[in-house]
């Protein structure tokens, strides 16, 4: 019984993802206006900052890791809403399926698309500040690995908020201290290889931070989405 | 004793019961809040010895470290209400719970205040970007967003979960906020109190801290009390046992 139940659990994890996969084809919004979001944002540093290259050499990396979490927090709003509003969502609730693989499913493609891309546009701006190839490495490393726990973590905000209609700012206010310690790991691995210092711990405490969410934020989702919804 | 203990947990869980066993202890505790802070506040503003190193100014102490631990203490309260709340259905729960998020997040607010204005003479600044500073702050905004959350909503029910899983997913995460913090930066002097070897302070100084630190139990637990009865009464406008309350006031 237990391996039929697994293999059902595996169709159902597969069969969500090509879902998933299909409907970001379809809404390509979704994936684009992050990526547009992000590169305004990194490029208004600069206008305030002033445009001295040995300045925005050293802290666009972190600049980066901001606008990031910005731009993947403007995303959390849409990650549930369409299925909320097209009745999906109640249909997983009644149905036997189980509701944290469907999530983690929807939030692995959503990472798919948002984080890595968002990961790799942010490597080609920090490219265009001379940073040394050993730093956009570490830095694509740290996003690899934050953009998972970030999306995962907000989901749960996404979770709680898919019920009220004008939620971004509410998702932004409730999600945003849940960040800071991927944001201080990710953005401290890259200032610490700047300053030539050793990365490895920090690499590997957002690896577990990533592992942990990955194993209890699918749980938090399917209980935020069971208890809000009526 | 089990049953009775039992008893006693179903009973305050229900509004009405509450509302009746609470109306005991909060001059009870208004009583010990009242004269544990007159004793601390004495002992610890006159009979105290000036610090050598910080002067009097070392005496904020007094406010600030029993609020600091009072803003963890009643963050975690808040999550264990909110985790019987979502188990045990309890209507109570819940209440303890959204009234104790504006009393922890003053707590807080007034451990950042007293810290800062301690921080200008002291460390010649009002704000550092400090482990223990910063994650005073976001807890700060963990109760602030509890707030937000619970009050957006139209319907209080789902409000009420909605804030106690945030609350869960809260506390769960403070631990992990502390580390990162501390990992990114510390200055804040180490902990005088909890320590191995006993606290490094002496006995004059330390008595009025732990007076303090109980009267601000008294005050959470009397403030508590006061807040959610009539957060009980609010909600439970409609069923009778209110309206006989209401009648024997405007009777006398």
């Amino acid at each position: 019984m237990t391996a039929k139940q697994s293999t059902s659990h595996f169709s159902s994890f597969t069969l969500f993802l090509r879902r998933e996969c299909f409907l970001l084809w379809n809404n390509q919004e979704n994936v684009i206006q992050p990526l547009f979001f992000f590169l305004i944002t990194i490029s208004l540093f600069p206008f305030s900052l002033g445009s001295d290259p040995e300045l925005l050499k050293i802290i666009m990396p972190s600049i980066a890791w901001v606008a990031i979490v910005l731009a993947i927090m403007m995303s959390l709003n849409s990650l549930f809403r369409d299925d909320f509003e097209d009745g999906s969502l109640e249909q997983w609730l009644i149905g036997n399926r189980s509701l944290a693989l469907i999530a983690l499913a929807k939030i692995m493609v959503y990472w798919l698309f948002n984080g890595v891309f968002l990961a790799i546009l942010a490597c080609i701006v920090c490219l265009s500040t001379n940073i040394s190839f050993e730093q956009i490495k570490v830095l694509f490393a740290s996003l690899l690995l934050g953009t998972i726990s970030l999306q995962l973590i907000g989901g749960i905000g996404a979770a709680l908020t898919v019920t009220i209609q004008r939620s971004g700012l509410l998702i932004a206010i409730i999600v945003m201290p849940l960040f800071i310690p991927i944001l201080i790991f990710g953005a401290g691995a890259v200032t610490r290889s700047i300053a030539g210092e050793s990365v490895a711990g920090a690499l590997y405490t957002l690896a577990t931070l990533a592992v942990l969410s990955i194993t209890f934020a699918p749980f938090g989702i399917s209980f935020a989405l069971r208890n809000t919804i009526e | 004793m089990w049953q009775a203990i039992k008893n006693f947990y179903h009973r305050m869980g229900t509004p009405r019961e509450f509302y009746r066993i609470a109306g005991y202890w909060i001059p009870i505790f208004g009583v010990c809040f009242a004269v544990l802070f007159i004793v601390g506040a004495y002992l610890g503003l006159v009979v105290a010895p000036a610090d050598y190193q910080q002067g009097d100014s070392f005496r904020i102490i007094y406010v600030h470290v029993p609020a600091a631990w009072m803003s963890l203490f009643v963050y975690v309260v808040m999550a264990f209400a909110g985790a019987i709340g979502l188990i045990w259905r309890m209507k109570m729960a819940f209440i303890v719970m959204i009234t104790s998020a504006s009393i922890g997040a003053t707590f807080t607010f007034i451990a950042l205040a007293t810290g800062s204005l301690w921080g200008k003479p002291t460390w010649g600044t009002w704000w550092q970007w400090e482990a223990r500073l910063t994650s005073e702050l976001v807890l700060l905004f963990l109760y602030i967003g509890i707030m937000v959350l619970y009050s957006a909503f139209t319907e209080r029910k789902t409000a009420e979960k909605a804030a106690a899983i945030l609350c869960i997913v809260g506390v769960i995460n403070i631990p992990i906020i502390h580390y990162s913090v501390e990992w990114w930066n510390s200055l804040h002097q180490g902990s005088t109190v909890i320590r191995e070897g006993g606290p490094a302070m002496p006995a004059s100084m330390l008595t009025p801290l732990l007076l303090m630190a109980l009267s601000f139990q008294f005050f959470y637990g009397w403030l508590l009390f006061i807040k959610a009865r009539t957060q009980a009464l609010t909600q439970e406008q409609g069923s009778s046992w209110v309206k006989q309350i209401i009648e024997s006031k405007q009777v006398k």
